[in-house]
């Protein structure tokens, strides 16, 4: 399959007034289109930082990023990112949240992306939430609409950093299944930065495993599972395999 | 209302009924503190406990105010100070939020500008008050200058803030969107800051009738604070006690009228 996102040799050096910080080392590793990728390492390590640079909010001190063949640009629109806790908008109403992106970018009078707009909450169970305040939500079902509110920009990679780490377990779980769901439903590609392995096991096709900083790649790992959701997946016999051959490299 | 329509446990009937008395108890606790506090001091004037020419009593600052309204002045110096605090408490809002607005958008003249803000805030208003008179002439524009002197850094400062302590991710969020600064600000930071807004609005009801009574105490023809010094010249102790009786009333309204406010935005 096509490669969508490709790290070629990246550094990153963070400027401090008392010194500068070598957080990322060399880091090559891609994503192929419609899989699903996660980047796990040591807390610190500097896997927000690579979600950061992926997005164009920063630049590589050297090396290169490529979307798609082309270099990231300054907040690039080939990018939607899904962050720890939801940030809907509590003043606005579900549909006014999920439409922030096209008003921001022009676009709210666009009858085609509104009609997307519309389907996506229509399929996902929202849509009788249409008119309700975030807070009138569970946690789970906002960050159904976080998602969702990411996805009418239509982005061609999504970026998901932690994105259930502010929920409870059990919801965690169930909202984990319905990401997923979704991610793969409306075949987009992603990739998920998390400290937790199970997770990354669940959820991925492959998974980068990152050392302590300054990041450099320790291991690709190709997952395969007969389950089909993250939660069955856990079930796997080979689950156990997978979770400690990617403990035993973390440490 | 379908309340009738439940049946409710006899748990959830005590559990309401508690609630109720609660309610009607600390109700009355208030009826009785002012009841007393009234009671009491026109019993102590009347009996010469205390001695009613410097203590004044309920009684007589009645009787002032209906005087004072008889006369037709009363409603001069009642309009004056609103008018004046009203004013005051609009510009210095709307001027200090802006300001606030500027600092927020350039880090740069937040940062030069900070010690400034420092200094301002520190100086008590009041000092500036003999160059107030200079510089626009006494009267009611002296008194709206010192009112605006004495709410506009603090709503600078309290808005400037609630504008830095949003969540740096919603602004990234905003940034992945393609969001300029303006509709970041638009968008993000001025709707996000609407609770901290309505709680300068509640501080500034309080901090512009100090700033009038200030300026009416500093030079004023008019205005409930020229009656207090007024009153207080000719030692007719009852004008002063009916002008803060006024006052306190004037002040209230202003607070209870702002209050709700805030409710409707909640919702």
């Amino acid at each position: 399959m096509k490669k969508l996102l490709e790290f070629k040799d990246v550094s990153y050096f963070y400027q401090t007034k008392e010194n500068e910080i070598k957080a990322l080392d060399e880091v090559s590793f891609d994503v192929k289109e419609k899989e699903f990728t996660s980047l796990v390492g040591p807390s610190g390590c500097g896997k927000t930082t690579i979600l950061s640079l992926t997005a164009g909010l920063l630049f590589p001190s050297s090396g290169e990023i490529l979307i798609d063949g082309k270099p990231v640009e300054k907040n690039d629109s080939r990018i939607g990112y899904m962050f720890q806790r939801d940030h809907l908008f509590e003043w606005r109403t579900i549909w006014q949240n999920i439409t922030l992106g096209l008003e921001v970018r022009k676009q709210k009078k666009d009858p085609q992306k509104l009609a997307f707009a519309e389907e996506l909450l229509k399929k996902y169970d929202l849509y009788n939430f249409k008119n309700k305040k975030p807070r009138q939500l569970s946690g789970g079902m906002r960050q159904r609409v976080a998602l969702i509110r990411t996805l009418v920009l239509q982005p061609s990679l999504l970026l998901l950093d932690e994105p259930f780490s502010a929920l409870d377990f059990q919801t965690r779980l169930k909202v984990c299944d319905d990401v997923y769901d979704i991610i793969k439903s409306e075949q987009k590609t992603a990739l998920l930065v998390t400290h937790d392995i199970s997770e990354a096991l669940s959820m991925s096709n492959k998974i980068v495993i990152l050392s302590k900083r300054p990041a450099k790649v320790k291991e690709n790992v190709n997952i395969s599972f007969t389950g089909a959701t993250p939660l069955s997946k856990r079930e796997d016999k080979d689950f156990g395999k997978y979770f400690e051959m990617i403990w035993r490299n973390l440490v | 209302m379908k309340k009738k329509q439940i049946n409710y446990s006899k748990a959830r009937k005590k559990y309401l009924r508690n609630i109720k008395k609660d309610k009607c108890l600390v109700l009355l606790g208030q009826i009785i503190i002012f009841a007393l506090f009234i009671g009491l001091w026109q019993l102590l004037a009347d009996t010469g406990a205390i001695d009613p020419f410097f203590f004044s009593s309920p009684s007589r600052i009645v009787n002032t105010i209906i005087d004072l309204a008889e006369d037709g002045n009363l409603w001069i110096h009642i309009w004056t100070s609103l008018y004046e605090t009203i004013i005051g408490f609009i510009i210095a809002t709307v001027l200090g939020t802006f300001i606030a607005i500027l600092l927020w958008w350039s880090e740069k003249l937040r940062r030069i500008l900070e010690p400034y803000l420092i200094i301002l805030n520190s100086l008590p208003k009041i000092a500036l008050g003999p160059m107030i008179i200079f510089w626009v002439g006494s009267g009611t524009g002296a008194t709206i200058v010192m009112c605006v002197l004495i709410c506009v850094i603090l709503t600078t400062i309290s808005m400037l803030n609630a504008f830095i302590s949003c969540d740096n991710d919603k602004i990234l969020l905003m940034k992945s969107m393609h969001a300029n600064k303006l509709q970041i600000l638009f968008k993000l930071i001025l709707p996000n800051s609407i609770p901290a807004f309505f709680s300068v609005l509640k501080i500034n009801v309080g901090m512009s009738w100090v700033g009038t009574i200030i300026g009416e105490y500093l030079s004023s023809k008019a205005g409930l604070g020229y009656l207090i010094n007024y009153g207080s010249q000719i030692l007719k102790l009852d004008i002063v006690m009916a002008s803060i009786t006024l006052l306190c009333i004037l002040a209230t309204g202003m607070y209870l009228l702002v209050s709700p406010l805030e409710k409707r935005f909640k919702k």
